[in-house]
């Protein structure tokens, strides 16, 4: 790490005659002979890494224009906001401070300095807002988009396709069609009137389908989020009758329903918890597999341990919160090759399941 | 030169340009990269050129006419990105659909998913742009540890971009048996919270779907970054081959089946049959038909529904489904 940042931003206070003369005088110090001087980290790291040169001019690219946007933004925050280190803005800002257009006058230089810890841009050379959207970053999310759906999915694909340069639209229809991401969970006016009443901050009516009682029933719900989990979309936000936040699976949401009334926005907190569900607690349920089951089931996502391999190829597993049931499906899903073993609740909910649906082939 | 630097100056200097800049003029100003006679420079010009078009930077050639001279040029219009123009729940769909994917640990391209939603807070305000930077930041600061699931998934939406072939090492689930194979990556598709990748695989000259978590070792052709592989058929949509249920996998031919749900069903096991089934009520019951090609994909599906499903028809798979629980019963007896 060149030390030549650090010592900018210490001495940045004497600069007292405004930015322009500032860069000026920085300028005429900086010879134009631009050798590779600084240390190049960009070989060390695998290629789309943060060191990776093309990922630096990516993160520059939308760094000089948010800095522009929010002048003295403290240098910290700033960094935050570019997902790197402080020293490594701080070179970052060293960087572009050699970045300019011919005739590589002062004035045609960018120009971002450190002023008590904050980040001012002096000179912008025009870079005010970021680069349309590149095909794999408009395709990667409007393959997003497609996998939760709504009445507004093709409006934004559309907008998406929009914002890409018109010299690569071609490449984002194609890519488009290659990533599939997942069927919608629900009817799209039901996840449309969901994102509305999530951006409106909107309470809902929930025509819910709860998995334990097996029966309907409406439910008044602040919408937080949506999230995703094994496979499953959730909205996450808080119960009015059970008086705390709560998943609810999407795809046993019925019917929604706005209200007129609104609510205060979830802290940060709030929705990272979202993103995280429940931890698992309680007891875990053990499922012994047979040699084939336990390929298919250690390739599958999910929160599953693997206790033991067994002599014959096969394995025990322990699932992690999840219910009696669950265990009882998931186990039968191997036709044969895998049973619940324990604890015995467990277990014998697993051979009650078993003679039961048995006794519907008698 | 640095090449960042060289392409940032190109980029900064054919955006402040007011008229097209002509190739000398490129040269003089360029004079130690663009600087040489012949074909050497031009071609190092137009790499440049290449590499600034996939960051999105668009360096347009014009004509030009009687008035003005042809040269290089960024469109300010063509290079700034645009307001989206959508209504609040639209951005909201936008700002939920990419922070969830971020969110959920593995998705194609997503370190450009993460910039994309950084570059979003620019193009439209919202709520849930602050949790979505904070998501997209997170994911950025993270080191691309190479051997990992995310990794993986990264280098396979690199190779389905470019179209480059790919050698899979490939741990097969039924046959247990390790292969090594050359495949030509069609796409990406998610599937029960896995990804799986699809393509044309010249072990099998057939099109086949590959579990990433069985992917042992990932190699992708290095030679011609920029020149296609090949050219995916169009004979299988992704959308298709991703909601193929197992029952829908070609072992046999076609039998028509039929299972009885009993009230009362969920929505999500009604759809769990696909978007081909085909439902008629039975009193309070509801009836599934589909058309299986591997009944025992079937079975297993019906079996994990519990006692509330029950497989009608046909007779052997019916009789399959009962051995198989005689066969637990006794177990576990």
């Amino acid at each position: 790490m060149s030390p030549a940042p650090r010592k900018r931003a210490a001495s940045s206070t004497a600069a007292k005659a405004g930015p322009k003369s500032k860069a000026k005088s920085k300028a005429k110090s900086r010879p134009r002979t631009r050798a590779p001087t600084r240390p190049g980290p960009a070989k060390r790291e695998a290629e789309g890494g943060k060191n990776d040169p093309r990922e630096q001019l990516r993160r520059v690219l939308f760094l000089v224009p948010y800095a522009v946007q929010h002048p003295g933004i403290p240098v910290r925050e700033l960094a935050r906001r570019c997902g790197v280190t402080e020293s490594e803005l701080l070179a970052d800002l060293d960087f572009l401070m050699e970045v300019g257009s011919p005739p590589f006058a002062p004035d045609d230089f960018l120009d971002l300095y450190v002023e008590g810890d904050r980040v001012h841009v002096a000179l912008h050379q025009s870079f005010t807002r970021p680069p349309r959207f590149t095909e794999s970053e408009a395709a990667a999310l409007a393959a997003a988009v497609g996998a939760l759906g709504g009445e507004g999915k093709q409006r934004a694909i559309k907008a998406l396709r929009e914002s890409v340069p018109r010299d690569r639209r071609a490449s984002f229809d194609e890519l488009v069609e290659r990533i599939y991401a997942g069927a919608p969970p629900a009817r799209d006016s039901v996840m449309g009137r969901l994102q509305r009443a999530i951006a409106e901050r909107r309470a809902v009516e929930l025509t819910y389908l709860s998995a334990s009682s097996a029966t309907e029933a409406v439910r008044q719900v602040h919408p937080y989020t949506l999230a995703q989990r094994l496979g499953h979309w959730y909205l996450y936000g808080h119960d009015a009758s059970r008086a705390r936040p709560l998943a609810f699976r999407v795809d046993r949401i019925r019917d929604c329903a706005l209200t007129d009334q609104r609510f205060e926005a979830p802290s940060e907190g709030e929705l990272a918890k979202a993103r995280l569900f429940s931890e698992p607690t309680g007891e875990g349920i053990r499922v012994r597999l047979g040699s084939l089951a336990a390929e298919w089931a250690l390739a599958r996502p999910g929160a599953m341990e693997l206790v033991k391999r067994t002599d014959d190829g096969g394995a025990v597993v322990e699932l992690k919160g999840v219910s009696e049931e669950w265990a009882t499906r998931f186990a039968l899903s191997f036709g044969g090759g895998a049973e619940v073993i324990a604890p015995a609740a467990a277990a014998r909910a697993f051979a009650d399941a078993v003679r039961k649906t048995l006794s519907r082939y008698q | 030169m640095q090449k960042a630097q060289r392409l940032l100056d190109l980029a900064a200097f054919l955006l402040r340009a007011a008229e097209p800049v002509s190739w000398r003029e490129i040269q003089e100003q360029f004079a130690d990269d663009y600087g040489g006679t012949g074909e050497a420079a031009i071609r190092k010009f137009e790499r440049d050129k290449a590499d600034l078009l996939e960051l999105a930077i668009p360096i347009r050639y014009e004509p030009g006419d009687e008035d003005l001279a042809a040269g290089y040029q960024i469109n300010r219009d063509e290079f700034y990105l645009p307001d989206l123009k959508l209504p609040p729940e639209d951005l909201a769909l936008l700002y939920l659909a990419g922070s969830a994917a971020l969110a959920s640990g593995a998705f194609p391209y997503s370190r450009d998913l993460a910039h994309a939603m950084n570059k979003l807070s620019f193009a439209a305000r919202a709520p849930g742009a602050s949790e979505a930077a904070a998501l997209a930041t997170h994911h950025l600061s993270r080191p691309d540890a190479a051997g990992t699931g995310t990794s993986l998934l990264e280098e396979l939406s690199r190779a389905v971009g470019t179209k480059k072939r790919v050698r899979l090492v490939y741990a097969g689930a039924e046959r247990r048996a390790r292969t090594e194979r050359d495949v030509d990556p069609y796409g990406l598709f998610q599937k029960g919270g896995a990804w799986f990748l699809t393509g044309w695989c010249h072990l099998r000259r057939a099109q086949r779907t590959f579990h990433l978590a069985r992917i042992e070792q990932l190699t992708v052709n290095q030679k011609a970054p920029r020149t296609p592989d090949f050219t995916p058929r169009k004979d299988l949509p992704l959308a298709e081959v991703a909601t193929r249920e197992t029952w829908e996998f070609t072992v046999h031919a076609p039998q028509r089946c039929r299972v009885r749900l009993e009230p009362p069903t969920s929505p999500e096991v009604l759809a769990s049959f696909g978007p081909r089934a085909r439902l008629t009520e039975d009193g309070a019951a509801t009836v599934v038909e589909v058309d299986a090609t591997n009944g025992e994909g079937l079975v297993r599906h019906v079996l994990s529904l519990g006692d509330r499903a029950e497989l009608l028809a046909p007779r052997p798979l019916r009789a399959r489904a009962r051995a198989i629980l005689a066969d637990l019963a006794r177990r576990v007896a």
